[in-house]
């Protein structure tokens, strides 16, 4: 019923999910990316959080950091949003609703990385969260911009080669996702991965590199 | 000292992140403004908008009348079958405003009972559901933040 013209990047659709003009659709390439963004996301929901132990030279001592069930909870919560909204971003057939989705990964990896009681760590999240907010401008302008030019928003169309996208609403679409997922930039950088309730950092990865592989696919595609 | 140093001497402040983003997004938008001459407005909208001064509901008027279905247009008319039979619809009181009132649109729009918009919740539903998951993600962060400081 749907169907793909150009094949080449990511294959012919295996489904598509309608909802109105929403046409939700899986291709070979974000199959892939969907079961990946899939597996992460039970994984952040089965496992425990890691509990470090750092210990101290010359001696017998070692601290224990201890993880309170309140900031368990709410981290895996986060975590479990962002692995829904990363999914929602693959499945997605509409650019503004990608756009959406991407916001939302975000607001939630904020959530994550701001649930950490550290003043270090939350100085960080502070420059993330300007960072993710400023994003929002480019990515929404960008999706403006396809609006007001094409016509319309589904992918559907947009992908057919009669359909030209201009090049600056390509563009503003590509650095507003970067905005989003430069979220690992600062895990790496204040060194979150070493913080208590390790396994939730993960979706923040998860979620930059499977978000980035779509958008590339999506502005090769237009 | 050479570039790649006084590059990654910047890049190295995770501080200075939001900065040399603002950047790229300037440099952007010289591109997107300099390219401007290139890109047109396409006529051909799907989701149409225009204000007509005259209409009570204005701006918010999507046509119909109420109980007959009204012309909406959708990009795939057959995944929304029952578009446009609430879009006109307006309870008696907010009919009541409309028949004595033009200027009252926004009113009428954001009282319960007034004007439903079919683009945002039929055929465009989903974008709707995933805003309010964004602002509902949103208060759940400020929530944690400042409740967390509380003994259980």
């Amino acid at each position: 019923m749907y169907e793909l013209e150009n094949i080449n990047i990511e294959g012919q659709v295996v489904t598509f999910i309608p909802f109105g003009d929403i046409v939700g659709y899986l291709t070979p390439y974000t199959a892939i990316l969907f079961i990946f963004a899939a597996v992460f996301t039970i994984i952040a929901l089965i496992s425990k959080p890691e509990k470090q132990v750092d210990i101290a030279f010359g001696g017998d001592a070692y601290y224990t950091k201890n993880v309170s069930v309140k900031q368990m909870r709410f981290q895996r919560f986060m975590a479990a949003a962002c692995g829904l909204a990363t999914m929602g971003g693959v499945l997605s057939g509409d650019v503004f609703n990608f756009t959406l989705f991407t916001a939302m990964v975000g607001i939630t990896n904020i959530g994550i990385v701001a649930s950490i009681k550290n003043r270090h760590i939350l100085d960080n999240a502070y420059e993330y969260g300007i960072l993710a907010m400023v994003g929002t401008l480019p990515l929404f302008a960008g999706a403006a911009i396809i609006v007001a030019t094409t016509g319309t928003l589904s992918m559907w169309i947009l992908f057919t080669p009669l359909v030209t996208v201009p090049l600056v609403a390509k563009l503003l679409l590509v650095i507003g996702v970067l905005a989003e997922g430069m979220a690992p930039v600062y895990v790496a950088k204040a060194e979150i991965t070493r913080a208590p309730g390790a396994p939730f950092i993960l979706m923040v990865h998860v979620s930059s590199l499977v978000l980035f592989l779509r958008v590339i696919e999506i502005v090769i595609s237009m | 000292m050479s570039i790649i140093r006084k590059v990654s001497k910047i890049l190295q402040n995770q501080n200075n992140l939001v900065r040399v983003y603002s950047l790229l997004v300037i440099f952007v938008i010289i591109i997107g403004i300099a390219t401007l001459p290139l890109i047109s407005y396409n006529e051909n909208q799907l989701y149409p908008k225009s204000v007509d001064m005259k209409s009570p509901l204005n701006p918010y008027d999507r046509g119909g009348e109420p109980f007959e279905k009204a012309e909406v247009k959708a990009q795939y008319p057959e995944n929304s079958r029952y578009l446009g039979y609430v879009t006109a619809y307006l309870t008696p009181f907010s009919l009541f405003i409309s028949y004595n009132t033009l200027y009252a649109g926004t009113t009428i729009v954001s009282h319960p009972g007034g004007i439903i918009d079919e683009i945002l919740y039929n055929t465009r539903g989903l974008d709707t559901i995933i805003e309010t998951s964004i602002l509902f993600i949103a208060f759940a962060i400020a929530m944690f933040l400042f409740r967390r400081n509380e003994k259980e």
